[in-house]
């Protein structure tokens, strides 16, 4: 068949799958509140986005998201002075400036939000659905370990992690290798029986011999203090989802059409591909964007009680915890409630935007409440 | 209409606005439940029978709305039509003249509930008085006619809607009264052949077999004593053996209990065996309507005649009606059938032909057989 | 034996796992950190902690052997009683933690009701107006409410009703019956019976001291309903609509029965039945939120303490503080699942 048949094939076979999203498009486009949250991303997104032009980095710069210090202003003042023409936002004390740090800080609340769900709902993925579809000993084993995760204390074990966690982690490449090749068996597991053993005892074989010959490099890997906030946040968080997605797979794996896909004979990983991940993703999808806000707010939480990122990096919760000491007498209140307000309704603004769109995705992707 | 007639719908139109579209699911449906018969309403998925009888209890439920007709309702209170009622005459009217049983019974009965808190719950609300009186002889029997339960039972005999009554309801001992109703909810639950009926009483709905369950919604229906009885196929989830059961017990509540029942069904086998009159729903109207015999032996619409030819046989084989249901929003012209049926005339694509009594006591909707004036 | 006894003694074998796992995760933690520190978690008393013990304590209970030998030894030392010593509180970290229970206690023995019933309600009245007036209200405030970050939300309550309107002090109870009750319990006037402050008060028959410790509740109360309550509102939404949606709603109707009754007897009390379990969960995560809150208000339970633990390494204090709400959270999960099962008469069967 030719590729403009093949084409058309694939167009035909997609229609039903199209007009679910133009419907439910549609109902997002019909719902204020979706509306709002989604208007409320774009917003943010366009400032991240356009972040070097609205708040351009001072010229030599190595790291756009150090806050520039205005040095004019009087240096032995450490107050914070509020807005001028110059500094739209005023400044916070020792003078940084509070409009950089927040158009800047979009940046980081996106990369932070973003970088902590993409890899909780990957490993979350991965996981959740091994334990679901492949059950018995090695679904409880998995679920225990998770258990064990969550029934901590989340926040107190984060940072412990982030005091705990050394600047510098040396990286033993042969390690990265057991690694991948632990990953790989994982995923051959989900082939033919007849093909999986062999696949991956050579899999593994090769690996080793491999590493073995790179066991003397070993490369640093220098973490900020940004990174290990965002590294233990996802390692407390993605049992999380784990929980989430194997409940769905679990949903989904006694559906007839599941059964029916396997008598006629498809592979574990083709079912998981074509049956099962498609049918789980939107409540996935929404416990995703949900979270987004939750873990900034985690990390502002964070770096309110002082470790989050470093004193002059761009993040919201750093520069309310800044403006916290210039709170606690009244007649300090009135002149210095720029650092503290604005910063935060830049944060809640933000995980507002979130909230409003995972909420009405709730609504919009519920099958039985959708077609009234 | 005449004084036999309990039930009439006359022109019936209930519109369900979705999404895709003004769905136009029954359009001016006539059908007539005669006191002490077992009327069939026969007709393919999606013909109307359902809506046509949860209409008649009002209880189309939403996106649905009844957009025009009448359905006159001869209960104790006269002739009412059930559509103007309000609600608290709806409420008086539901469960106490007319009761309705449905397609799965587990899904019908409520999971936290009891058998016999459900069943109780609707003795209540519309057989209260005469347990209350019961209660009050047999406390004077036992020669407690003084006590504080007895007093508070009259109170409320003589003034249902005390308000300081109503509001000690909570302190007061009803033991007597719970006793008198658990007496009658054994009672109505043995009249539907359950056996050992008190533990029944006692199980949660999910630890009942589905023709046990089936039992129990009949049970419920009865319980108050209704003159129409609406069976939304109520055997078509169960297996044959217990649906034999079903239908038996049916033909006994006709007998001993007198009531008129609307048998909703698309099982032409159980039409025949239990059904004294039949009304034929295709696509939201009434096509036929008449006696047992004549449906079967001497049919008039050519829906009626295709439908009954298409029953699989020996002689016949495999034999469908060729084409497919015409959709509901934005339906077409005239007849409804006229692109499936093998007699359709000009008129037939404009103006849909009206429904009348062609021979005695045997209504066609179609223009074979008149109404083209 | 019955089917649900079976089941709670299964639950609880894997209650036990779980802890036991939680130990042996949070101890390979700590393994982190170099021996002087871990030191702090086999001293007894404050002799012990002195600079030149220390060295002495590491060889004795040799902190450097592997990690099993360590481990088990730790946990023998657990099970008599001795959680270590907390150098950031200046006491054993058992003492710290019974002395700070009580102000976490205080605040979720108000917060977690109102939360509970508040939530309980307008989920129930959003869904019975759904998309009306109430169901936008509603949703807005919880949505806002769900985004505030605890702190700021804090920050702004103590700036204005402690800071400018000087309604309040920031802690528990203010400074003068602090001194009062210290004072008392030295000269035996005044017996700590619960420890509660709120209930300490009526008992030893001093209202004000109780009038005082609720009015220190209320912002972070306040702050905790805020946020928390969004998500049972949201829960109970959803639940009641299922339930309203289902098939024996239609017989309830037909059988006469008034709206009030189908919706609030029939659908509410199916609707009910996760929300009692998330309520479960909601309640022993209280805890956990408490870190921020009681940090701000500087309300001196064991959030503040665990806050200032981590902050400082104070691995004893970090530990005891992990495994206690590791076995909070396990208990309370057996609870709700108990509860769960004696709720649902569908579940008792399985």
């Amino acid at each position: 068949m030719s590729v403009r048949q093949k084409l058309e094939e694939l167009k035909v076979s997609m229609r039903p799958r199209f007009k679910e999203w133009k419907f439910m498009f549609k109902r997002i486009r019909e719902n204020p509140l979706a509306l709002a949250g989604l208007v409320i991303i774009i917003f943010f997104a366009v400032l991240g986005a356009l972040a070097p032009v609205l708040a351009p980095p001072p010229a030599g710069s190595i790291n756009a998201f150090k806050i520039p210090k205005d040095l004019e202003i009087n240096v032995l003042t450490p107050n914070p002075t509020p807005p001028t023409w110059k500094h739209i936002f005023g400044t916070t004390d020792q003078q940084y400036d509070l409009y950089y740090a927040c158009i800047w800080g979009t940046l980081t609340a996106f990369r932070t939000g973003l970088t902590v769900v993409g890899i909780s709902l990957i490993v979350g993925l991965l996981v959740g659905t091994i334990a679901a579809y492949y059950g018995g000993l090695l679904d409880e084993v998995l679920m225990r370990f998770t258990d064990i995760i969550i029934a901590f204390p989340g926040l107190i074990l984060a940072m412990a992690l982030v005091i705990a966690f050394p600047a510098k982690i040396p990286i033993n490449l042969s390690m990265l290798f057991v690694v991948v090749a632990a990953l790989l068996s994982f995923l051959l597991l989900m082939l033919r029986p007849s093909k999986r053993l062999l696949l991956a005892v050579q899999a593994v074989l090769i690996l080793s011999l491999l590493s073995i010959f790179y066991y003397p490099l070993v490369w640093d890997l220098t973490l900020s203090r940004l990174d290990k906030v965002l590294i233990s946040i996802t390692l407390v968080g993605w049992p999380g989802y784990t929980r989430v997605i194997r409940g769905e797979v679990l949903r989904v794996k006694n559906e007839d059409y599941v059964e029916a896909s396997r008598a006629s004979g498809s592979t574990d990983f083709g079912i998981i591909m074509k049956h099962v991940w498609p049918n789980t993703v939107y409540p996935i999808l929404i416990v995703a964007t949900l979270d987004i806000g939750s873990i900034v707010l985690s990390a502002a939480a964070l770096s309110f009680l002082g470790i989050g990122a470093e004193p002059d990096f761009a993040d919201w919760g750093q520069i309310i915890q800044r403006s916290r000491a210039w709170l606690s007498r009244p007649e300090q209140l009135i002149p210095n409630l720029h650092t503290f307000l604005i910063p935060g309704i830049f944060i809640t603004t933000f995980v507002m935007g979130w909230n409003l769109l995972g909420d009405a995705l709730r609504d919009v992707l519920d099958p039985t409440l959708r077609r009234r | 209409m005449s004084l036999a007639t309990v039930v009439e719908v006359k022109d019936l139109k209930v519109n369900f606005y979705t999404y895709a579209g003004v769905v136009e699911a029954l359009d001016g449906v006539n059908v007539s439940l005669r006191e002490g018969e077992i009327l069939g309403l026969v007709g393919e998925t999606g013909s109307g029978k359902s809506v046509t009888s949860l209409s008649v209890m009002m209880l189309v439920p939403a996106p649905g709305k009844i957009e025009g007709g009448a359905v006159y309702l001869n209960a104790d209170t006269g002739l009412n039509d059930v559509l103007m009622m309000d609600d608290s005459s709806l409420r008086g009217m539901r469960g106490k003249d007319i009761s309705m049983i449905f397609q799965e019974p587990r899904a019908y009965l409520n999971p936290v509930y009891t058998v016999e808190d459900q069943i109780s719950e609707v003795m209540l609300v519309h057989r209260k008085e005469e347990f209350l009186k019961n209660s009050v002889d047999l406390l004077e029997k036992e020669g407690r006619g003084r006590s504080v339960e007895s007093s508070n039972y009259r109170r409320l005999l003589k003034n249902p809607r005390s308000l300081s009554v109503r509001l000690l309801q909570r302190f007061y001992s009803k033991k007597t009264l719970k006793k008198e109703v658990t007496k009658e909810v054994v009672k109505v639950l043995k009249s539907v052949e359950i056996p050992d009926p008190e533990r029944v009483a006692g199980m949660y709905p999910h630890e009942l077999s589905g023709g046990m369950a089936q039992r129990v919604l009949i049970a419920m229906a009865l319980a108050c004593n209704p003159r129409v009885l609406i069976a939304d196929e109520p055997t078509t989830n169960l297996d044959v053996t217990v649906q034999a059961q079903i239908l038996n017990l049916v033909r006994i509540l006709k007998r001993d209990y007198k009531s008129s029942i609307l048998y909703i069904t698309h099982d032409l086998g159980v039409v025949a065996q239990l059904c004294d009159r039949v009304a034929v729903m295709y696509a939201g109207n009434v096509v036929e309507t008449a006696d047992v015999f004549r449906i079967f032996g001497a049919p008039l619409h050519p829906y009626t005649r295709a439908l009954l030819e298409s029953i699989p046989s020996p002689e016949r084989g495999f034999k469908s009606i060729p084409g497919i249901v015409p959709s509901l929003i934005d339906p077409i012209s005239g007849c409804r059938f006229r692109d499936r049926c093998t007699y359709a005339k000009e008129i037939c694509q404009k103006v849909k032909p009206p429904f009348l009594e062609v021979k005695k006591d045997h209504s066609v909707a179609c223009y074979l057989y008149g109404g083209s004036q | 034996m019955t089917s649900l006894t079976a089941y709670i003694i299964r639950r609880l074998i894997l209650l036990v796992l779980v802890i036991l796992g939680v130990t042996v995760l949070i101890f390979a933690i700590t393994m982190m950190f170099p021996p002087e520190i871990r030191a702090y978690m086999y001293i007894r008393n404050a002799e012990q902690a002195r600079p030149g013990v220390i060295e002495q304590v590491i060889l004795i209970h040799g902190l450097n052997d592997p990690f099993y030998v360590q481990y088990g030894r730790w946990m023998s030392q657990v099970f008599q009683g001795n959680l270590g010593w907390s150098y950031t509180s200046t006491q054993t970290v058992v003492a710290a933690i019974s002395g700070r229970w009580v102000f976490t206690f205080e605040i979720v023995m108000f917060a977690a009701p109102i939360i509970i019933f508040v939530g309980i309600y307008l989920g129930v009245q959003s869904a019975i107006h759904r998309n009306g007036l109430i169901d936008h209200i509603c949703r807005l405030a919880s949505i806002i409410g769900w985004s505030l970050p605890s702190f700021w939300l804090g920050l702004i309550l103590i700036s204005v009703f402690s800071g400018q309107l000087h309604w309040v002090t920031i802690g528990p109870l203010s400074s003068g019956y602090i001194d009062f009750i210290a004072d008392g319990i030295s000269s035996h006037t005044w017996t700590a019976y619960t420890g509660i402050h709120v209930f300490d008060g009526l008992l030893n028959l001093h209202p004000e001291i109780t009038l005082d410790a609720i009015r220190h509740c209320i912002l972070p109360v306040c702050v905790i309903v805020a946020i928390d309550v969004a998500l049972l509102i949201r829960v109970m939404r959803s639940s009641m609509l299922e339930a309203l949606n289902k098939a024996y709603i239609i017989t309830a109707k037909a059988k006469g029965l008034s709206k009030n009754v189908v919706i609030y007897k029939h659908a509410r009390r199916n609707a009910l039945i996760p929300v009692a379990t998330l309520s479960g969960m909601l309640v022993a995560g209280l805890l956990g939120g408490l870190v921020i809150t009681e940090t701000v208000f500087a309300f001196g339970g064991l959030g503040s303490w665990a806050a200032r633990a981590a902050l400082s390494t104070d691995i004893p204090a970090v530990l005891g503080y992990a495994i206690l709400s590791a076995v909070i959270f396990v208990i309370s999960n057996l609870i709700v699942d108990i509860l769960y099962a004696y709720i649902d008469p569908r579940i008792r069967l399985e």
